[in-house]
């Protein structure tokens, strides 16, 4: 399997390790990007493509994240190092508790609960001017990596990569595990699922504490990527284009989430050049994306190339243990 | 006393608009289960196209009405044709980011043709601008006529639902899309058709505004917000429901802001739809309906 | 279209190309400089970006159209940022480090510009911010960051000043909650309090709001006599005109988010609503002036369907001060020598702005003298004064 998913993220993996060596402070910029929202794309399509529950809330754990994170340094003095896992942490609370309304609204219901809550976020983050700094945002502390002999951008740029292989290997092990079929089947079917003995509430509270988590971590590194944290990057326009990394990367799929992520946050970048288009051709291209692929990018390339299946077993199926195996019958026309 | 009037009339007034984006959503969602979050573009759009009949080409103002309501009928239908027919059983999120794709491309679009005109496109007012006295009250016109649309446009779609032969077609076909078309319903004629309803339905809420929101480019999705929060609220089944919701979420913006503080305007159609939900979590009107597993 | 991230001999390429041009300055060839912008031209701070950048691209029509400056004509290359702060740094690294541009004339959207002061001021090159007025951008001073647009506590303060000048004795505010809004009224409540007094209410407004009877009448019950609007046009206009309709008539002040009496006179749309309406203009003259029609000639030719407004009169200021600078930098020009000729502007008229614009080594915010303007309904607008405010 030359193409396989494997080979191709290691090679993509050993690109990204020496990017830093030639591209200049833009395209460093823009890489760094790419990472944080492939952390928010797995996180989101835990949520949304395995476990199947519709909710808009991602980009309001996103700005908890950043919030909490750049807050803790700013208000308290810590150092960004303590403050970081804090911040994940906290986010996956927030979004556990969001589990609360999950059990007994689904659908569009849902959707329109955890808007809802997108919104009261952003009130809170206008609002509370004496923790927050309001509309104004405020600037968060530069990060040094002292005393590895690294600077700023390249650090965070291999805090970033660091991270995305670490959340990425633990997403792929989950889903593999008896934690993802019950995702899956909590979103294939609630009924069917109870009825197999998963606890609705454990799962659902799992799967919302983990996107929570994963945007949380991807919020301190945006907030360390900007020295600058202010309500406007954590709105629902945000939350348009985390949908869309999933959406065009393929739900339900890990490796999806990596392959949308990163199309989308250079397509992004590369619309710069129709300047005041960009708007239409943004909309045409989602469109487009949907219309054309559907079930997403990570559809398209598992017809043309193997190796890139995503199964939810950890081990290739082995026949039953205990049973013999059956001896060869003579065919019925033999006889 | 006074102040408790004026501010449940300039709820009701808001209220009526929301109303009116939250009929159009609902139709489409009885029909199709599809949320349409371009809802709110189309609004916008047949407001800058109403604009331009009636200001920049000079025709009657109830000439520019029915022309922009027809041009957003159109609009409703190309976007079920590209956005809908070819996905139908795509799953939820992706239904919804096409349509949030059309909504970028019709935002887009009006940047591009009608941006350059600065922050506003003034519009003649259809009633006559002083205030008079209704009550105690000073009102003006332009509010009374924004009401008194409302409440006709809702009453053509009631009718329209419960007396025609298409209108009855649309609710089976959202009642039950197999058994409708098994009796012969074209029910993707039906989709389009409600599509198309949903769009008009927005084309004449802006054209009867337009006096008043000072169209921009920008300002569909907070329409379509408001206006989602007013068909959640309503039972995203129940027509009578979004209206209900609409008034519901004006008037309750409006109190807050009169009696609280105005900083908290902004949250509280979300406070009062994050209460309702929790505690009748399928919306206020909307039917008891079985559950499928 | 090429994807320059892609294919390790481009990114080589790229830096092999980058590292020769450097050698000479950057953006600046034997006929040709250019010159970088950034704002919102696409999302609702447009009106902050893309319409200044068409004001700026008119005047640098008619440089080059003289021959450009000494001898080289203007290239304006333009960016988005979205009013995103992440779009904003993305937009200016993009054009210090991808396009090399020799100078930048730009920044819409407050929180934006100020997020990518950083890495503005890191870049070393020559700044002009011809709409962002977060006082965070030019206080403390960058050595390469300089200012033609008023700044929010400039204008803040003269508000209050005028207010109160006027025999004010109850001021009131409505503000936007949005950071455009904020960075005005943290400096008004410093401004009252340098005063002495305290507002006599404080209410607010989101930018879509169509209705404000809940406001007006929460003002009304205070009694203010003077009102202080830190808006933008159309929720000032939606204010107004609703506090017509109850019978609201304080004094209403506007500040340079609504420079044009007369597009919002029609924009109220109530005849008389607008009488007690006063309002401060970065610029001396709006659209309307027969002074401005060789600028409306230009833009509507320029860009069909568009129709001059202050936004664009924005631009055509800033761009104005900018192509005196490097002129003034003279033929061998470097980027140190367009930051002296900055630093040593002294009483530069332009053709737009209300004041003449001063810069110093100290103080990078050249534009201080607001212009106040009022109209009679129906009539003519008259200028009615210029506040010069110190600090």
């Amino acid at each position: 399997m030359p193409f396989g998913r494997r080979n191709v993220f290691l090679a993509l993996l050993a690109f990204g390790a020496i990017v830093p060596a030639f591209a200049n402070g833009y395209q460093l910029f823009v890489c760094n990007l790419v990472a944080i929202y492939i952390i928010l794309a797995i996180g989101l399509n835990l949520l949304v493509g395995y476990a199947g529950q519709l909710a808009f809330a991602n980009a309001a754990m996103f700005g908890i994240g950043a919030y909490v994170i750049g807050l803790l340094q700013v208000h308290l003095g810590w150092p960004f190092w303590a403050a970081f896992p804090i911040g994940g942490l906290v986010a996956a609370a927030v979004g556990t508790l969001l589990a609360l309304p999950a059990l007994r609204m689904s659908g569009l219901y849902l959707a329109l609960s955890t808007l809802a809550f997108a919104q009261a976020t952003q009130w809170v983050f206008l609002h509370w001017e004496t923790v927050t700094f309001g509309a104004g945002g405020f600037k968060t502390p530069q990060l040094s990596f002292a005393p590895l002999p690294i600077g700023k951008p390249a650090g965070l740029y291999y805090l970033s990569l660091i991270l995305v292989v670490l959340l990425y290997l633990f997403a792929r092990r989950l889903v593999r595990s008896r934690i993802g079929r019950a995702f899956v089947a909590v979103r294939d079917s609630e009924v069917a699922a109870e009825s197999l003995g998963i606890d609705l509430l454990r799962y659902k509270a799992l799967a919302f504490g983990l996107s929570g988590f994963y945007a949380g971590i991807a919020g301190g590194l945006y907030s360390a990527l900007l020295n600058f944290v202010a309500p406007e990057g954590y709105d629902l326009f945000q939350m348009i284009i985390q949908k869309s990394t999933i959406v065009v990367g393929g739900m339900g799929s890990i490796a999806g989430s990596v392959v949308g992520a990163s199309l989308i946050i250079l397509i992004l970048e590369l619309l710069r050049e129709v300047k005041g288009y960009q708007e239409i051709a943004f909309g045409a291209l989602l469109v487009g994306f949907v219309l054309f692929m559907r079930g997403g990018l990570i559809v398209v390339v598992r017809r043309y190339l193997s190796g890139w299946e995503e199964p939810l077993r950890l081990t290739p199926k082995a026949e039953a243990p205990g049973l013999p195996r059956p001896d060869p019958q003579p065919s019925v026309a033999e006889k | 006393m006074l102040l408790f009037s004026y501010l449940l009339m300039s709820g009701i007034t808001t209220g009526a608009l929301y109303a009116l984006v939250a009929l159009g959503i609902v139709i489409v969602n009885k029909a199709t289960g599809v949320i349409n979050f371009a809802q709110g573009e189309f609004f916008m759009f047949s407001g800058y196209v109403g604009w331009m009949l009636h200001v920049q080409y000079g025709l009657n103002y109830p000439l520019s009405f029915v022309l922009a309501t027809l041009i957003g009928f159109v609009l409703g239908m190309l976007t079920d044709r590209i956005a809908f027919r070819p996905i139908a059983k795509n799953d939820i999120v992706s239904l919804v980011l096409a349509t949030v794709g059309i909504g970028f491309i019709l935002k887009g679009l009006a940047r591009v043709i009608w941006g350059g005109r600065s922050d506003y496109l003034s519009f003649p007012p259809i009633t006559s601008p002083d205030p008079i006295m209704v009550g105690p009250l000073m009102v003006v016109p332009q509010q009374l006529a924004v009401i008194a649309g409302t409440a006709v446009i809702m009453l053509v779609f009631a009718a329209f639902f419960r007396l025609t032969r298409a209108g009855k077609m649309m609710q089976a076909t959202a009642d039950n899309a197999r058994a409708a078309l098994l009796v012969g319903i074209r029910t993707d004629q039906i989709y389009t058709l409600a599509f198309g309803t949903g769009a008009a339905i927005a084309s004449a809420a802006a054209i009867l505004t337009a006096p008043v929101t000072l169209i921009y480019p920008d300002i569909g999705f907070a329409f379509f917000l408001k206006g989602f929060a007013a068909a959640v609220l309503g039972g995203l089944s129940s027509l009578p429901g979004a209206v209900l919701g609409g008034l519901i979420v004006g008037i309750a913006e409006s109190l807050a802001g009169g009696y609280i503080h105005s900083s908290v305007m902004e949250l509280s159609p979300f406070l009062v739809i994050m209460v309702v939900l929790v505690v009748r979590p399928t919306g206020l009107l909307a039917s008891r309906r079985a559950r499928t597993v | 279209m090429t994807i320059r991230f892609s294919g390790v001999p481009t990114l080589l390429a790229a830096a092999l190309a980058a590292s020769a041009a450097t050698a000479q300055t950057p953006g600046v060839t034997a006929d040709t400089i250019k010159i970088g912008s950034f704002g919102a031209l696409t999302g609702p701070g447009y009106l902050y970006g893309k319409l200044p950048m068409n004001g700026v691209e008119v005047v640098f029509d008619e440089v080059n159209k003289a021959g450009g400056i000494n001898g080289r004509k203007l290239v304006l290359m333009r960016e988005d940022d979205r009013c995103d702060p992440t779009a904003a740094i993305g937009a200016v690294k993009k054009l210090v480090e991808q396009d090399q541009v020799f100078a930048i004339i730009g920044g819409g959207c407050s929180n934006a510009t100020f997020a990518a002061k950083d890495t503005l001021e890191a870049s070393k090159v020559p700044t002009l911010i011809f709409a962002s007025v977060h006082d965070g951008i030019t206080t403390p001073p960058a050595a390469n960051i300089f200012s033609t647009a008023t700044t929010s506590s400039i204008e803040s303060q003269a508000q209050v000043a005028y207010a109160i000048d006027q025999g004010a004795k109850k001021i009131a505010i409505v503000s936007m909650r949005d950071s455009w809004g904020r960075a005005r009224y943290t400096p008004l409540l410093e401004a009252f309090k340098a005063k002495g007094i305290t507002p006599v209410a404080d209410e607010e407004m989101s930018p879509d709001a169509n209705d404000a009877t809940a406001q007006v009448l929460r003002l009304k019950a205070a009694g203010a006599d003077a009102v202080l609007l830190l808006l933008y046009p159309k929720p000032a206009a939606v204010f107004i005109r609703d506090a017509q309709k109850l019978g609201f008539k304080p004094l209403f002040l506007g500040q340079t988010g609504i420079a044009d009496p007369a597009a919002f006179e029609e924009q109220v749309g109530v005849p008389g609503a607008t009488a007690n309406f006063r309002t401060i203009s970065q610029v001396r003259y709006t659209p309307e002036d027969p002074k401005m029609d060789k600028w409306r000639k230009l833009v509507e030719a320029k860009f069909p369907g568009d129709r001059l407004s202050v936004y664009n009169l924005f631009g055509i200021g800033s761009a104005e001060v900018l192509v005196e600078a490097l002129k003034r930098a003279g033929k061998d020009i470097t980027r140190e020598k367009l930051i002296a000729a900055f630093d040593d502007m002294k009483d530069f008229k332009t053709e737009v702005y209300a004041a003449p614009i001063t810069c110093s080594k100290t103080d990078h915010r050249c534009n201080k003298g607001p212009a106040w303007m009022a109209k009679d309904p129906g009539g003519p607008i008259k200028v009615l004064g210029f506040t010069a405010v110190g600090q």
